[in-house]
């Protein structure tokens, strides 16, 4: 066990290391003209003319080398600078992780939202069968996994927002600002969290121990809370960690609708003007966090189910 | 599914611009209203379908015939050198499979530029993972059936056998399968138009029609309606007919 996860850990760093250098080179080989977008997303000018373009290349060092270039950046990474900002020419490392810290607030609310009314739902669901909870896990659990994030954000939006005006729209910083985004971003994983938990929750009911707790004559709640629940959370824990890991970056369009300042918003901003030193800083964070959350998961599975060992 | 074909074909006025009819209500003359340049949301709705639906299911159908191949022959190969290439392609389709969706969409975008291009590449680079892992996994039950076994000692190549014995037992599954994936697909490249990194306005893309519909949520709320309802309409049909 603890073999395993130093020979994982060990292998983090590489991964990182040869991802960086990828999406470095290919960034820079394949993206386009980079000096003409960040120009444009500078000053409205569409054609900027060549002098001025010379003149940025030299400024940005995309004039040198590609080898000379990666290797600069690779020095300051290790000492924990990761460059300047292409379009404001601020130093991206404290952006990066200040927006990564947002991202990791809402992430965690998000999915403590989904679990306290997921797991709750997929146990009674799977222990009354054909009730009215199993039916609502089936049909609300539907729906909402049709209903992708950039349509419920702007609905709620529109709904709570802007008709009924309870809560404000856009933002970030006051807990009546994190309503609508935590909840936005909660959906999905309740509606897929509840159909595992239920679908674990019978496995275990028809499991001879919990035979055996009834026979005991234990409450059914003290069954269901003891005997029922460790077992029927392993394989939501296991999606817990990449879902962790993809909010972190892959909440964009949350984060885009409600105006909230975190890694996914600034990397599609970054995207959007070409501007690199961002997009690299941020696809080597959301990655680092993305595989030390997988590891993390699959080790904590491991601990709660022998049977995996 | 052939009413969406057809509505994909057809050449609705998506640009038809009326400046003098600018985000007005629906009416008899626009039933879904107009938008900020006095476009017909009905017709650009429509138009939609090509792009959203289309691509959707264009992307998944390219993922198929990749993910397809890789999998027969990771399946079907046999040897040591075989395995070892085999252990490595599904290691790969292990990973690519546990990245989210708009994450590969990002680092995509992030290479190659925003564009509806690069949004092709990411939904067929996620997408033909899972369908290499199933056609790998059906491949290597049914090498082993009877019916594989007598064609092979009656002296049939590889190739005959994948394609007249194999690949017949598994396209139930396969189907199954792209229906299912189909939805993601076009929930991905919605999303990703819609973050400004797919299909680019003016083209009616739903996901990009919502974003420049919510500009004007609060004078027009029927821009934001129409495409959200349109989207969830076929993801949700989509799903259904799924289950039967």
């Amino acid at each position: 066990m603890i073999g395993l996860a130093l020979r994982r850990s060990a292998l983090i760093p590489l991964v990182l290391l040869v991802a960086s250098a990828v999406v470095f080179c290919l960034s820079r080989l394949l993206g386009g003209n980079v000096t003409r977008s960040v120009i444009r997303s500078r000053s409205l000018a569409s054609a900027p003319d060549p002098a001025a373009e010379a003149r940025l290349a030299a400024e940005l060092g995309l004039d040198r080398p590609l080898r000379d270039q990666y290797l600069a950046w690779l020095a300051g990474a290790v000492r924990g600078d990761l460059g300047r900002s292409f379009t404001t020419r601020a130093a991206v490392g404290p952006e990066v992780l200040g927006a990564a810290g947002v991202s990791a607030t809402l992430a965690i609310l998000g999915l403590a939202v989904a679990l306290a009314v997921a797991v709750p739902a997929g146990v009674l669901a799977a222990d009354r069968p054909g009730g009215a909870g199993d039916r609502a896990v089936d049909r609300l659990g539907a729906v909402v996994l049709a209903v992708p994030e950039f349509v419920v954000g702007p609905v709620l939006v529109l709904v709570v927002a802007v008709w009924a005006g309870w809560l404000p729209a856009l933002g970030w910083g006051t807990p009546a600002q994190a309503v609508l985004p935590v909840v936005t971003l909660a959906f999905f994983p309740a509606a897929l969290a509840a159909r595992l938990v239920r679908a674990e929750t019978r496995v275990a009911l028809a499991h001879p121990s919990t035979t055996t707790a009834v026979a005991k004559g234990l409450t059914r709640r003290r069954v269901l809370a003891v005997h029922v629940l460790p077992r029927s959370l392993t394989a939501v824990l296991a999606e817990a960690g990449p879902f962790l890991a993809g909010t972190l970056g892959g909440a964009v369009v949350v984060e885009v609708v409600f105006d909230v300042p975190g890694l996914g918003r600034l990397l599609a901003d970054a995207i959007g003007s070409r501007d690199l030193p961002t997009i690299q800083a941020g696809l080597v964070v959301v990655l680092a966090v993305a595989l030390v959350l997988t590891l993390a998961t699959e080790l904590l599975g491991r601990a709660l189910d022998p049977r995996l060992r | 599914m052939a009413a969406l074909v057809v509505v994909a074909v057809i050449d609705w006025p998506v640009e038809a611009t009326d400046f003098a009819n600018r985000l007005d209500p629906p009416s008899g003359t626009h039933l879904l209203g107009t938008d900020q340049l006095g476009r017909d949301v009905l017709a650009r709705v429509l138009g939609g379908v090509r792009w959203t639906v289309g691509l959707g299911a264009a992307a998944v159908l390219v993922s198929v015939v990749i993910g397809t191949a890789v999998g027969l022959a990771t399946g079907w190969l046999d040897g040591t050198r075989a395995r070892i290439v085999g252990t490595l392609v599904q290691s790969v389709v292990d990973l690519v499979v546990a990245l989210p969706a708009l994450l590969v969409g990002l680092l995509v975008a992030a290479v190659l530029g925003p564009g509806l291009a690069p949004a092709m590449i990411a939904l067929v680079v996620m997408g033909w993972a899972p369908f290499a892992r199933l056609a790998h996994r059906l491949t290597v039950t049914a090498r082993t059936e009877e019916w594989v076994v007598a064609a092979r000692s009656l002296g049939a190549g590889p190739v005959w056998i994948l394609r007249v014995h194999v690949l017949p037992a598994i396209t139930g599954p396969l189907r199954e399968a792209f229906t299912a994936r189909f939805v993601g697909a076009m929930l991905t490249l919605a999303g990703l138009s819609f973050l400004g990194l797919g299909v680019q306005p003016p083209t009616p893309e739903w996901g990009a029609m919502l974003a420049e519909g919510r500009t004007y949520a609060f004078v027009a709320p029927w821009l934001v309606a129409a495409p959200a309802a349109a989207v969830v309409l076929v993801s949700a049909l989509a799903g259904r007919s799924r289950i039967r």
